[in-house]
């Protein structure tokens, strides 16, 4: 992003600036990096059971409608649509014809012709291009509808406790990866048990014009302001990954470890032909989770290094609070991923690292 | 803001309490809020030699890796190790328990640094 290029805000950036946050540049918009509460105790709220309130209106939100929106998305995305149900919710990937990711993306079913996905900031205007320009041999309309919303995202212990306080809807209804449309405030909303914390909680789609007063109520209610520093270290924490950072253009669902979201039996979709090749030969990267056993912070393009040489980079790196040490996430050459000795270069010096498991720190997801 | 007025600062927002040829290092308390929450400190090792302007320590936060700058030449004679495992102290009192480094000082000159009103006139630019 130049720096001359007006960055949007979203409809709650006045709520932003009364809160105090700091403003930066990010996939376009104007967001809060952290409030003054600062980053480390952000984090820590939501960890700790209370409830975080981000708003990340930046993302975009597709609906695809029509007699051929099922048929549509077998081809268009990775996952398995036809085992959707309605009100279900699922993950999954935008490919291009070479196997690698355009986007990574939810998919909710709202009909049997209707369904609504989240897509990135950054990639929006790429994904919903791409996404119109294969509509041809299908009844199905693409609608961008970004702009009209307002996407909240409510995590930690309490979310659930101080949701329910906008709603006569009954949110234990609403399973892991499940959803409801409902009215929250009086408006209509689209609520799932989804995030990207590792912790119980929602996420919340509604009208611009409704946003602000349920910010407020939800605040008012006990809801702890998250930016996106403290929203960064949360999803690190939990392994998931990042567009632009473990997923982009230049790797594919192989290396990504993101085969569960690619279902290769449910017939032919854009990029299977791609994927099904870089099986047979094999990933070029493996993605990895490191934590350091030395004192460290691994961070982003870190170098990994194994036998006085460079094997491979960290994708996402940070200071697990909880988990006591530095983690990262990494891609090796693939003999690295499961034998030898691993240490990063931190400023030229190389801090050991062990192979480990994600999520780093246990999730608490209601599965 | 805290500027206390006992001491000297540099453009890069160190602070240095000089007592005698013994020189102690910080972040001033500018920097540590710019910084943000700092989860990470390298200190220097005893017996380093460093000129003015030389990075002497690291500043992890939770989001960027900073280099702290030697306000005035000297050898390391004591760096405060316990902020490797409280580096939020550097946050919390930066001008106190925050402290980072204390160097013998090679060259007394501090023509190149403020005082309090200096450097609060400073961070108003």
């Amino acid at each position: 992003m130049s720096d001359n290029t007006t960055l949007a805000k979203t409809p709650l950036f006045d709520e932003h600036i009364r809160l105090g946050g700091k403003m930066v540049p990010f996939a376009g918009f104007e967001m809060p990096v952290q409030y003054p509460l600062g980053a480390l105790k952000e984090y820590q709220a939501v960890r700790d059971g209370k409830a975080g309130l981000f708003d990340i209106s930046h993302m975009g939100q597709v609906r695809v409608t029509g007699a051929n929106a099922l048929p549509f998305l077998q081809q268009m995305t990775t996952n398995d649509v036809s085992k959707l149900t309605v009100g279900q919710v699922h993950y999954s990937s935008l490919l291009n014809e070479q196997g690698s990711f355009i986007d990574d993306i939810t998919t909710y079913k709202i009909s049997d012709t209707e369904y609504y996905l989240c897509i990135n900031a950054a990639n929006r205007h790429k994904d919903v291009a791409h996404l119109q320009a294969h509509t041809t041999s299908f009844d199905v309309i693409v609608t961008d509808e970004s702009d009209d919303t307002v996407l909240l995202a409510l995590q930690g212990g309490e979310a659930q406790k101080l949701l329910q306080t906008l709603t006569t809807t009954d949110l234990e209804t609403i399973g892991y990866y499940r959803f409801s449309q409902l009215k929250l405030n009086g408006d209509n909303a689209i609520v799932s048990r989804t995030g990207y914390t590792g912790e119980d909680g929602f996420e919340i789609y509604i009208p611009n014009a409704a946003s602000k007063a349920i910010w407020q109520k939800l605040e008012d209610a006990g809801a702890v302001p998250i930016g996106l520093a403290a929203r960064d270290m949360l999803r690190t924490e939990m392994g998931y990954a990042l567009y632009g950072h473990e997923i982009s253009d230049s790797v594919t669902p192989v290396e990504a470890k993101l085969m569960w979201i690619t279902k290769m039996d449910k017939g032919d979709f854009l990029g299977r032909a791609a994927v099904e090749s870089r099986k047979a030969e094999g990933a070029k990267l493996s993605m990895i989770a490191l934590k350091l056993t030395e004192r460290g912070i691994p961070r982003e393009h870190y170098k990994v290094v194994a036998d006085g040489k460079e094997v491979g980079e960290v994708t996402s790196g940070m200071h697990s609070p909880l988990a006591g040490c530095g983690v990262a996430i990494a891609y090796v050459e693939p003999e690295y991923a499961v034998a030898g000795n691993l240490a990063i270069d931190i400023r030229g010096k190389a801090v050991a690292a062990e192979r480990t498991t994600t999520p780093f720190v246990r999730s608490n997801v209601r599965r | 803001m805290s500027i206390p007025a006992d001491l000297m600062y540099s453009k890069d927002h160190e602070w240095v309490r000089l007592d005698g040829d013994t020189a102690t290092f910080g972040l001033t308390d500018h920097a540590q809020e710019a910084l943000g929450d700092i989860v990470f400190v390298e200190i220097p090792e005893e017996g380093r030699v460093v000129a003015a302007g030389d990075a002497f320590a690291v500043v992890e936060s939770v989001k960027a890796v900073s280099d702290a700058y030697a306000p005035v030449p000297g050898e390391v004679i004591e760096g405060n190790y316990e902020l490797e495992a409280t580096p939020e102290k550097v946050n919390e009192d930066p001008y106190g328990d925050g402290w980072i480094a204390k160097v013998k000082v090679t060259d007394g000159d501090t023509s190149h640094l403020m005082d309090a009103d200096a450097y609060a006139k400073f961070l108003e630019e």
